[in-house]
This record gives C-alpha cells, sequence and structure tokens, in this order.
C-alpha cells in the first residue's frame, strides 16, 4: 500500500482510493440519499448540526457577550503575573520551541504533498462552510453579505482549481502550513481587532481602542513566524549534510532537556551565588566525575565480571544509606545516580572506545544535573507576586509537560517491574498500581498539596507546584505501567526465546527485543494518556493554582469590570484546550503511520 | 547463572529498599517514594530537589515572632482570595487590587516601610488556615469570617474587623418583594446559592425559623448563580450582602429591577484580618495597623493631606505620626510606620472609597460608618 502510493508522488494521505474518482453529486446521492432510512437519517441530523451551529454563533456574535474580558486577559490566561518588564524571557521560550520543532519537521521530514486538485477540494468545502456560516449569524445584512461574497469567492477558487489544476502538480502540506499561519499573523497587522489594554494608574483601567492589536503582541508573532521558517530551512541544510542518526539523537536530547532548562534558566533567571558555586557545587563535581568515571570505567571492563554487579549493588545500599543521614540532598542524589550508572554498567561493557562512551554519557548527566540541582536551589530575579512565578497556559502547559516526562519512564519501569520474575519487584509494583489507580486523581492532589506540606520534616519546604507534579507523576505513572503492560504481553513468547537464543541478556533482551515492539503497540493508548493528562492538570484549579481554567472560571468572571463573563472566557479556553489536544490526537496519527502500526 | 545473580542483586535493593524506609521517618509512603528513588533518579532530582531549602529560613520561623521573620525577609507574606470582587481581584496584568489587597499594603507599610513588599498568594477557602500553620503565608486578608470554632479549635487569632457583612436576599420588584420583605415572604420560593459555602446553611436555618418552605438550588460559582436568575431559573439569589450589591450594579438587565432585603441580614459575617495563635507582637502590629487606618479616618486625615497633617500635628494624630515615636518602636515598628500606611496607602476610608465605591458600596449608613456617624468601626485610642 505505502509502496504503491508513494510510486505515484502521494506518498502518506490517507483517503479511500476509490472516492477522487466520484463527482460530487453521485458521492452525495451514494453516501447520503442511498436509501429512505439514510435521507431521513441525513436531513434530521443535518438540522441538528445547524441548530447547534446557529446556536453557538447566536452566542459569540451576541452584542451582549463580553469578549473584552477576554481580549484584556490575554496576558492572564497565557503566563499570569509574569512581570511586562521581563516579557523577552516568555517569548526566547517560545522561539526556541518553535526552533527545535521546525528543525525537527525537517529533519523528520514531516508533511507530506497534496495535489493541487486536494488543495481545491479543501478550499472548497471551506468556502462553502464559511458562507453558510454567514447566512446562519445574526449579522447585518451589509456583514453577513460582505462575508457571504468571501465564501463563495473561496468556494469557487476551489472549485476551479479541483477542476483545471494538473493532477501531478503538488504542494507541501507544510507549505500549506505556513502559509495558513504567515495568514494569520498578517491579520495581526491588517484587521481592527482592537487593542485591549489594562493599566492599574489610570482612569478607566480597562481601555478597549479601535484599531490593530498592540504592537507587543503583533510584533512578537511575526518573529516567531519567520524563525520558525528560518529554522526549518537551517534544518533542512543541516539534514542533507550531516549524518542522519546523530543528529537526530542530538534533537532529541535537547528536546528532553529543554523543559528544565527553559524553566530554570530562561523563565526563573537564577542569580547564582558564584562563592556557593566555587566551593561546594563544583568540588561535589568534581569528586563525583572522577571518582565516579573511575569505577564506571572499571566496572565497563569485561574482564571485571560479575564483581562488578555486587559492586553496583553496594553503591546503590550506599546511595539510600546516605538518606538516612545528615548530608546534603546534591550528594545523595548524585549517588543514586552514580548506582544507577553502576548497575547498568556491565550491560554496555566492551571495548576501549564504548567504555569511553559510557564514561563520557555519566560526565554529561552528572554535569547536567549537578548544574540543574545547582539552579533550583538558587533564588529568581524575577520578581512575581504570589506562590509561584508563572500561571494561565504556562502552567498547564509545564505540569502537562513534567508529568508526562518525569511518569513516562516510572510508568516504564513499572510496568517491566510488574511483569519480570522477581516476586519483591513484582509484588511493589502490582501494590503501587493498585493502590493509586484505587484512589480518584483529585484526592492525590490534595493530599499532596495540602497534607504533605504538614508531614514533611522541619527544615524541608516543598512548593506546591512541586508537590502537585510529584503526585500527579505517580498518579500518571500507575496508568501508563498498565498500558505499557498490555504492549509488553502483546510481544510473543518467540521473541523472547529468540533473543535469548543469540545469547542475549535479560537486560539487552529487554532493551533491544521487547520494549521497541511493546511501545510501538502502545502507542495510541499512551498518546490518549499523554491528553488525559493534559486535560486533566484543570483540576489544578480545585487546590486554586492559577491554570488557564481556574483564571477562566474565578478570577476573570470576578474583576470588578467583567463581572458576569464566564461564559465567553470557557468558550475560549475549551479552544485552546481542543487546538492542544487535537494537535496531540494528529501527531498520534502520524506516529501510527510511521511505525507501520495496524499495517503489518 | 545470571539470574542466579539478578536475584542477589534484588536482595541488596530489598535491604536497600527497607534501609531507606526505615529512614525516611516511617511514613506511610515508603513504597511510593522508593519506587520512585529506584527506578528514575534523574527524575525524581528534578522534583525533589525543590525540597532543599535553607533551614536557617525556617529556624527563624521557630524561634522569636513572626514580625522579626517579616522584618528579616524583606516581604510580607499575604494570603488572598484573589478571586473575590472588590475585596481581592486578580487583574489582567497580575497585580492584586482590591480591599483585602490594600490591607496586605497597609500592613506591609507598616513593618518594612514599603506598601509594595507584600507577596501575595492565592488561596482557596480549603487551604487558608493549612496555609497560615505551615508559615506559607503571615496573615490571611480573604474575607474570612470571625468565628468561635476558627478562634478556638482552628487555631486561628483574629484582627479587628475591617468590613461588617452579612448575608441578605437579592430578588426582582417584579414578582412582588420590595426593600421591606422578609424571609417569611420566601415561601416557595426557589433559592439561588454557591455551594460548599456557609450561605446555604444560614439561608436553611432562617427559612425553617420563618417557616418558609424554599427550593434550595446550589451552583459552582457566583457567575453560574447569577446567570440562572437572570434567565429566571431561580427567584431570590442569597449571598453576602457586599456581593449582591457589586452584581446588582453590573449585572440588573435593563427589563429587571432587582432589590435586596432584608435590611438586617440574615446572618453577621465580620470580615477583618487573620493570623496563626499565640504571637502578640505580630498580632499587635497587624491590629494597631488597622487601628491607625480607622483613627486618621476619624481626622479626616488622607494620603493626599497626611504630609502636611503630621508636620504640625497634636496629640493623638502627632504620636500616630510618629512625633513621640516611643509607642511604635515599643511594639517593633520603626517610629513612622503609620505615617506610611497612610501615606501609601491611605486612610480607612480612602481604602473603602477606592476599592469598594466602584461596585456601588457606599460607607454612609451602612455597619461601616465611623461610630461616629452610627456605624461600627470603631477604635481604641492611640496612647
Amino acid at each position: 500500500m505505502s509502496e504503491m502510493s508513494s510510486g505515484l508522488g502521494v506518498p502518506t494521505i490517507p483517503a479511500p482510493p476509490e472516492e477522487p474518482h466520484l463527482p460530487p453529486r453521485q458521492w452525495i446521492r451514494e453516501n447520503l440519499f442511498s436509501s429512505l432510512f439514510n435521507t431521513v437519517l441525513t436531513i434530521v441530523s443535518s438540522l441538528v448540526i445547524l441548530a447547534i451551529v446557529r446556536g453557538l454563533l447566536a452566542f459569540i456574535f451576541n452584542p451582549q457577550r463580553q469578549w473584552e474580558a477576554t481580549a484584556t486577559n490575554l496576558r492572564l490566561l497565557m503566563t499570569q503575573a509574569y512581570p511586562e518588564e521581563q516579557y523577552l524571557r516568555v517569548w526566547v521560550c517560545v522561539a526556541v520551541i518553535l526552533t527545535l520543532t521546525a528543525m525537527s519537521m525537517a529533519v523528520w521530514r514531516a508533511g507530506s504533498a497534496v495535489p493541487l486538485p486536494g488543495v481545491g477540494r479543501r478550499l472548497l468545502s471551506g468556502g462553502v462552510l464559511l458562507a453558510l456560516m454567514a447566512l446562519l449569524a445574526p449579522f447585518g445584512t451589509r456583514s453577513t453579505f460582505i462575508w457571504l461574497v468571501i465564501g463563495i469567492v473561496v468556494a469557487a477558487g476551489g472549485e476551479a482549481l479541483r477542476r483545471f489544476a494538473d493532477e501531478e502538480r503538488s504542494l507541501s502540506t507544510l507549505a500549506l502550513l505556513a502559509m495558513a499561519l504567515g495568514g494569520l499573523v498578517a491579520t495581526l497587522w491588517v484587521v481592527p481587532y482592537g487593542s485591549h489594554t489594562f493599566n492599574l494608574q489610570r482612569t478607566p483601567r480597562v481601555l478597549a481602542e479601535p484599531g490593530t492589536v498592540a504592537m507587543s503582541t503583533k510584533l512578537p508573532w511575526t518573529l516567531m513566524l519567520v524563525v520558525a521558517v528560518a529554522a526549518y530551512f537551517v534544518g533542512t541544510l543541516v539534514r542533507d549534510r550531516l549524518p542522519t542518526n546523530p543528529l537526530r539523537a542530538t534533537l532529541l536530547v535537547t528536546w528532553l532537556l529543554m523543559p528544565p532548562i527553559l524553566l530554570y534558566l530562561v523563565l526563573r533567571d537564577p542569580s547564582f551565588d558564584m562563592g556557593h558555586v566555587f566551593t561546594t557545587d563544583i568540588p561535589i563535581f568534581a569528586a563525583y566525575a572522577v571518582l565516579g568515571g573511575a569505577l564506571l570505567s572499571w566496572l565497563t571492563r569485561p574482564s571485571t565480571g560479575e564483581a562488578g554487579r555486587i559492586v553496583a549493588a553496594l553503591v546503590l545500599v550506599a546511595g539510600f544509606a546516605m538518606f538516612a543521614t545528615p548530608m546534603r540532598m546534591i550528594v545523595r542524589l548524585d549517588m543514586l545516580l552514580l548506582a544507577g550508572f553502576a548497575l547498568s554498567a556491565p550491560t554496555f561493557s566492551g571495548g576501549p572506545r564504548a567504555r569511553r562512551r559510557y564514561t563520557a554519557g555519566w560526565l554529561g548527566v552528572l554535569g547536567m544535573m549537578s548544574w540543574l540541582i545547582t539552579a533550583i536551589n538558587t533564588p529568581s530575579t524575577v520578581d512575581v507576586p504570589g506562590g509561584f512565578f508563572i500561571g494561565g497556559i504556562s502552567l498547564t502547559l509545564m505540569v502537562a509537560i513534567f508529568t508526562i516526562v518525569i511518569s513516562f519512564p516510572l510508568g516504564l519501569a513499572l510496568a517491566l517491574a510488574r511483569t519480570s520474575n522477581m516476586p519483591i519487584f513484582r509484588l511493589l509494583a502490582t501494590w503501587f498500581i493498585e493502590f493509586v489507580r484505587g484512589v480518584p486523581l483529585i484526592t492525590i492532589l490534595i493530599f499532596f498539596s495540602i497534607m504533605v506540606p504538614l508531614f514533611l520534616p522541619p527544615g524541608m519546604h516543598l512548593g506546591e507546584v512541586a508537590a502537585v507534579v510529584i503526585g500527579y507523576s505517580l498518579f500518571s505513572s500507575a496508568y501508563l505501567a498498565e498500558n505499557v503492560r498490555g504492549g509488553l504481553q502483546s510481544v510473543t513468547r518467540g521473541q523472547h526465546e529468540a533473543a535469548e537464543a543469540v545469547g542475549m541478556t535479560t537486560s539487552q533482551k529487554t532493551v533491544f527485543i521487547v520494549l521497541p515492539q511493546a511501545l510501538r503497540v502502545a502507542i495510541p493508548p499512551l498518546v490518549g494518556h499523554c491528553i488525559g493528562v493534559f486535560k486533566e492538570t484543570s483540576l489544578l484549579a480545585i487546590i486554586g493554582l492559577f491554570d488557564v481554567l481556574y483564571i477562566a472560571r474565578y478570577v476573570m468572571s470576578n474583576q470588578t469590570e467583567f463581572m458576569g463573563s464566564t461564559k465567553e472566557n470557557i468558550l475560549f479556553v475549551s479552544l485552546i484546550y481542543w487546538i492542544f489536544a487535537y494537535q496531540m490526537s494528529k501527531a498520534s496519527q502520524r506516529l501510527e503511520q510511521r511505525t507501520g502500526l495496524g499495517e503489518r | 547463572m545470571k539470574s542466579k545473580y539478578w536475584k542477589l542483586l534484588a536482595v541488596f535493593l530489598s535491604i536497600g529498599i527497607v534501609a531507606a524506609a526505615c529512614g525516611s521517618d516511617g511514613d506511610g509512603g515508603s513504597s511510593t517514594t522508593t519506587a520512585a528513588q529506584t527506578t528514575t533518579t534523574a527524575a525524581a532530582t528534578t522534583t525533589t530537589a525543590e525540597a532543599t531549602t535553607t533551614t536557617a529560613e525556617v529556624e527563624v520561623v521557630q524561634t522569636g515572632s513572626l514580625l522579626d521573620t517579616v522584618k528579616d525577609r524583606g516581604t510580607l507574606n499575604c494570603g488572598v482570595s484573589g478571586s473575590a470582587v472588590a475585596f481581592s481581584e486578580t487583574q489582567a496584568d497580575g497585580s492584586v487590587t482590591g480591599f483585602d489587597a490594600d490591607y496586605c499594603r497597609a500592613v506591609a507599610a507598616a513593618i518594612l516601610g514599603d506598601a509594595e513588599a507584600v507577596s501575595f498568594t492565592a488561596l482557596t477557602a480549603s487551604e487558608r488556615f493549612t496555609a497560615v500553620q505551615t508559615g506559607d503565608v503571615d496573615v490571611l486578608m480573604r474575607n474570612t469570617t470571625w468565628t468561635q470554632s476558627r478562634d478556638s479549635s482552628v487555631g486561628m487569632d483574629f484582627g479587628p474587623t475591617t468590613y461588617y457583612d452579612g448575608q441578605q436576599l437579592m430578588a426582582r420588584v417584579g414578582d412582588g418583594f420590595s426593600a421591606d420583605s422578609t424571609v417569611a415572604d420566601l415561601d416557595g420560593a426557589v433559592v439561588c446559592t454557591n455551594i460548599g459555602t456557609t450561605t446555604e446553611k444560614n439561608i436553611a436555618e432562617a427559612a425553617l425559623l420563618a417557616g418558609a418552605e424554599i427550593t434550595l438550588l446550589g451552583f459552582e460559582t457566583s457567575d453560574e448563580v447569577y446567570e440562572t436568575f437572570i434567565n429566571g431559573g431561580c427567584d431570590i439569589t442569597t449571598t453576602d450582602g457586599s456581593a449582591l450589591v457589586g452584581r446588582k450594579v453590573k449585572q440588573q438587565p435593563d427589563d429587571q429591577e432587582w432589590v435586596i432585603f432584608p435590611a438586617t441580614p440574615i446572618s453577621k459575617e465580620p470580615l477583618g484580618p487573620t493570623y496563626g495563635q499565640n504571637d502578640s507582637a505580630f498580632a499587635d502590629a497587624v491590629n494597631w495597623t488597622v487601628y491607625a487606618t480607622i483613627i486618621m479616618d476619624e481626622y479626616g486625615i488622607t494620603s493626599a493631606n497626611v504630609e502636611a497633617t503630621c508636620a504640625d500635628a497634636e496629640a493623638e494624630v502627632a504620636r500616630l505620626c510618629g512625633g513621640e515615636g516611643e509607642l511604635q518602636t515599643g511594639m517593633g515598628l520603626p517610629a513612622d510606620a503609620f505615617y506610611q500606611v497612610i501615606l501609601q496607602v491611605g486612610s480607612y476610608g480612602e481604602i473603602y472609597a477606592r476599592n469598594l465605591n466602584p461596585v456601588g458600596l457606599v460607607r454612609e449608613g451602612s455597619a461601616n460608618a465611623g461610630w461616629l456617624d452610627g456605624g461600627l468601626i470603631y477604635s481604641p485610642p492611640a496612647r
């Protein structure tokens, strides 16, 4: 199937092959009015859909609706109280994320080609939809006419393209995406959305002026688009000149490192105490780097044999014992990290080159972690009133990303432990999973935000967001573990036996044979889980964190100027949720296609 | 051969897990914590590392008064609602404004000399007292009603009441209600209110006493309550009088006329600053900040004329201005503490007018007028 379509120059269009050959009238007759029952069903359901759309449009364009509440509070919805003079930091984060996205798109060759008639079909349906909306919306005669004309023009253009364009010529979906985004950004400069500002020192505090949006909105977004497009072209250049696999590995590592770096370095801007760094942090790092490096270099030597595993286990025990004695947290955590590396060292043993690589990996991870811990413990220079320095969509996304990133390895480990032959691991994992799955998420969140701070020993202080992310990650990992376990069970016995027959160790078998197959099968439930995690961050509202839904529901409707604007705010926020969740869903579909899930 | 060593490893691991569980205060979550530690060390660091803050900060909390802690820290951690109309609103630029927020600023101006040295924390009703007990906030300005149980068993102390509120009802004139209506007139009415608050209980009790049969409808947010009220889904809404007035001013449609009754509220809701119990030094600082705004208001002193007035003031005003500074320095505040409060934030009347007038609440004739004008706002003398 895939070979056939790529031979036609249309690699991944999932449309059924007979569809393009049917003219619209015939298609409608065959699909919508084929029998009496189908005809009735079509008419009734279209009436229902029309009524819903009409109701929605009547709501949106009702002159009584306070859309200026949303327009004025956009910044509050995005980042809550992040100070305006530091806003460059937020834009830098957006730019970094867009750059990485665009480069990854280039390196992984995302997107596909759509033949021009296909583009025409989409334009046609879009234009017809627009015209229909114009008729349904409660506009004045003039606005209805203008939008009707626009819709018909678009539809006519689409129809012309569909009929007369060459089937062989095609357009990349990425170009279409860039055009659509470019159009959106262009409207910021042209369309008079109005400029809504809030200034505490001014009367009136809330001011809506006609004209295009403020410069502080349109200029950054335009730059973002330029950055993304430029990054894509840089990505294509790099892709064609550098070897593929190291490039992809570098990008993946960058993606993984990005959330903590953006949060703790860019957004939080730690002010390092250099004296402390030179007298404490760097010596600890150096000691672990030298001694740990030596230990790992010995452990990865093939001649070390099984004595290495015993030493590694002892390191782990020492790591745990450190938690019972007063000690700097960084020393304890580094020890645990070393234990993890020591335990997996025999799996990576080999010649001098492999050993050097493993030691270098240790140095990299250790350096990264030391820097992170130091940065987290350093006070921020960004001065924000309130419990946490960021809120709104940023908080929603941050909690979702950190929870997903943390719970993924945790869930993987739990799934492996639950299916392993070792009774202690199996029991612990089973107990944990069944316990967490038996408790509602909101209970866990309330427990971690209200109870845990009371239980902590004096001298320990856990930020509310950190507590919530820990609790949420534990919750999410239990569910994730069950998804992965489903995948693990789909790997047939023969795969295990074949791996054992070629002399693989248990860990090699798991890492190289079982897990890749299991994860591929588990993609749909895993992505579904990620979407769930993203949406359920809205429960943060109940424990009083200013996530985007809390701001829309409680904060904005309690501003003197915007009392009673809840409905508008919630509609806007649901649009935001939909955009993100839908993109994740599309990404999952593309991933399934790439890995050939359901085809082989 | 391999599996034997894995078993050995498992034994070591279980020893390690037991050791770790014993070391970590023996709380119930040992299986969860060890699972996190053994499997993903990297993950554990990003989150638990935030737990490691300096111990010095906490030691200060345990010794001495909160007043010294606040002075050392240089900011006042103030717990507010963040979503209460006119009392503490989070604005579009993230700043916090309102009556409660201004009293946070007043306390900061008194203790630290800078009204902007406040760190606001938005708290839900359920977490507000925990936040004080764990030391996350120093003082609550979160329209918290002073009640016996909160004062005693919850472990809070209450400052002077800054706003006398009380639950009232709102209905449509078209339905035959007037300002003279009473709870007894509610017979057969559908009453809307927020769920999970004491308003629900108060109206049920009042209706029972008056012998009126009512149907209660509960909603999660205030906006839903008034949406339903406007659409005719209920005959009556009830909540604190201050909120009803605001809604009437802002949301009454052109084709309806709303009326608030009874004139004497069905409940008493004295709102004021709240802090942890048994810390007199800090309590005095908060209480006398409030009293200073009240006394200055009695003398008609505002942020606009405080500079001129204090230059040649006498007796009580002079003492509050810091002329005979030992009254303030004796309680651990700078001599000009209350001068700064009035200059930077304002007197009681100013704070009231700035925040509550825009939502239609007027001081004259209400319980919150000064005692000389027949209200309840009263302060002990400063001498």
